[in-house]
């Protein structure tokens, strides 16, 4: 495996570790509002601040942090760029020929790649200290009240909980399978798109094969010991919230709050 | 073709908190012809050693060396590497994609640059080693085939190629009793019709000991000894910390000189420990 899958899950202890998984999605849920209600560069600046404590707080090696933000940050750039060529208005910063870059774009550019950027930031950070399980848990818990509008919200958690359980699976298996081919000569890295596309068919048809049989042995499992979805069944481990849950959310609501009536 | 590592050693996922050192300065000769088994538990190294040999892996550190020249230093290709040394990996028949067996056979031949009259020969060579007929089976489509014959498809598509080595990750693993022997059986032929360079990496320790001439034990990413099955399975409490095992016939060989009889220990084959129980009984 060469990468890392971006937001992995890195077991730990912290008080972001520890939260309950319902009051961490929720929470979450309430600072992406936030992130869009706010209207200054001060607000940015705030939310940054909290973000970084909660960073500091959670003991994640920065390190690592960092490498998991690398594939977002060609969409910022990329957003950056649209920006300051496109965005017109306000003092003109520079000409080159029929291009220029004007006051409004830096301005929203710098906007948009900030809110880009915390919101990553902000998503990744739950995910690094979230087990795909209490994720699931979280999801179903938080679905439960779309029940009656016919959303099966345990159905749904199931089917998160099986594919983020079968990424690594699925990564490891293409690897091997890219490494058996190019042992028989098979080149993944050179010629142009068609050619890469059409070279990739050795890789996918043993996958998707692969892939197929796994689901139908897990299906083949799951029915070996009565699954039937999620009319009355119990859990092994129960979700409990503590004090620190009800901090967080209201932090969080807090946070929402201040940047709405401060008007930042 | 003469394979040689030096201090190799390999770190998966450097520089992340999953990070694993699975090579911890391995240095192997291995002599074109040769016949070498490598030995080891699950998690030993075994597989991450073997594909630094065709240039799957690169190495963290140290040096592989193939007729003396260094592939990561641009002084060989890594695809004419990659097809001198075969590598079969565990369950190779997941590998097959094609339509029909003569197709996926000749994916290995066709990528060295073969076609027409001599990619059929290469297919009809590859399929008549592993013991399936070229007529029967080459229209045929990969997965409707059984286990073994999927199998022995990949070998197939392999041997193709014609290497001037293999290396065989478990390829018995899974198989019953007479299809691991005639797949063995053919293994062995071709290592010395053709002067194959074999290398074979398992957990059958009978069918190694009987093979190999030179065993290689992996533990722990270290190589911790390496010699004639002889030598190797004189250290029997060494293997058994290790997590490995006598073969059979030697156990029982061991077990009978526990029991205060002078009898030889060093044999690996069926025939030979029978020869050896029954002379001493006989004899003594």
């Amino acid at each position: 495996m060469r990468s890392v899958t971006l937001g992995h899950y890195l077991p730990g202890n912290s008080f972001l570790h520890k939260l309950d998984p319902r009051i961490k999605l929720s929470s979450l849920l309430l600072l992406i509002i936030a992130l869009f209600l706010i209207k200054t560069f001060w607000g940015f600046i705030l939310f940054a601040l909290f973000i970084l404590a909660v960073f500091i707080s959670s003991q994640l090696p920065w390190r690592y942090f960092l490498r998991g933000l690398k594939p977002i940050l060609y969409i910022i750039v990329f957003t950056l760029f649209l920006h300051f060529l496109f965005t017109k208005g306000g003092k003109v910063y520079l000409r080159l020929g029929a291009i220029t870059v004007e006051e409004a774009g830096v301005y929203l550019g710098a906007f948009m790649t900030l809110r880009l950027a915390l919101l990553v930031i902000t998503t990744i950070l739950i995910t690094l200290t979230t087990s795909p399980m209490s994720f699931a848990d979280g999801i179903e818990f938080l679905l439960r009240p779309f029940r009656r509008l016919g959303i099966p919200g345990h159905e749904i958690a199931m089917m998160m909980t099986i594919a983020l359980r079968f990424v690594p699976t699925l990564m490891e298996e293409s690897d091997k399978i890219r490494k058996a081919q190019m042992a028989r000569g098979a080149d993944f890295e050179t010629g142009n798109v068609f050619r890469r596309a059409r070279n990739l068919v050795p890789l996918l048809v043993p996958l998707f094969v692969s892939a197929f049989r796994r689901a139908d042995e897990l299906a083949i499992a799951m029915e070996a010991r009565c699954y039937r979805g999620g009319e009355n069944r119990t859990k092994l481990r129960k979700l409990q919230t503590a004090p620190r849950d009800y901090y967080a959310i209201a932090t969080a609501c807090g946070l929402v709050l201040g940047i709405v009536f401060s008007g930042l | 073709m003469l394979i040689e590592t030096r201090d190799l050693r390999h770190t998966y996922m450097p520089g992340t908190p999953f990070q694993v050192e699975a090579l911890k300065g391995i240095s192997v000769k291995i002599e074109q012809g040769e016949f070498v088994g490598i030995i080891g538990e699950t998690g030993s190294g075994k597989s991450t050693f073997v594909q630094h040999l065709n240039g799957l892996l690169r190495p963290s550190s140290g040096k592989i060396l193939l007729d003396g020249r260094n592939p990561w230093a641009g002084e060989i290709k890594l695809k004419k590497i990659r097809s001198s040394i075969a590598l079969l990996f565990q369950y190779p028949e997941h590998q097959l994609f094609e339509e029909t067996v003569f197709k996926d056979v000749a994916f290995g031949p066709r990528s060295l640059g073969l076609e027409g009259d001599e990619l059929e020969e290469r297919v009809r060579f590859g399929l008549e080693l592993t013991g399936l007929d070229y007529k029967f089976y080459k229209d045929r489509s990969p997965f409707n085939l059984s286990g073994g014959e999927k199998r022995r498809v990949a070998m197939a598509g392999i041997l193709a190629m014609k290497p001037e080595a293999v290396i065989l990750d478990e390829p018995t693993a899974g198989m019953d009793p007479s299809g691991r022997r005639r797949l063995m059986d053919q293994i062995e032929r071709f290592h010395k019709e053709e002067n194959l360079t074999v290398i074979l990496v398992t957990h059958n320790m009978e069918e190694v000991s009987r093979l190999a001439k030179k065993l290689y034990v992996f533990s722990g990413g270290q190589l911790v000894l390496q010699g004639t099955p002889a030598e190797i399975f004189k250290n029997t409490a060494l293997i058994r910390k290790i997590g490995l095992d006598l073969p059979p016939i030697t156990d029982l060989l061991h077990k009978l000189k526990k029991t205060g009889r002078n009898i030889r220990t060093d044999l690996f084959t069926l025939e030979e420990a029978s020869r050896e129980i029954l002379h001493h009984y006989r004899g003594g």
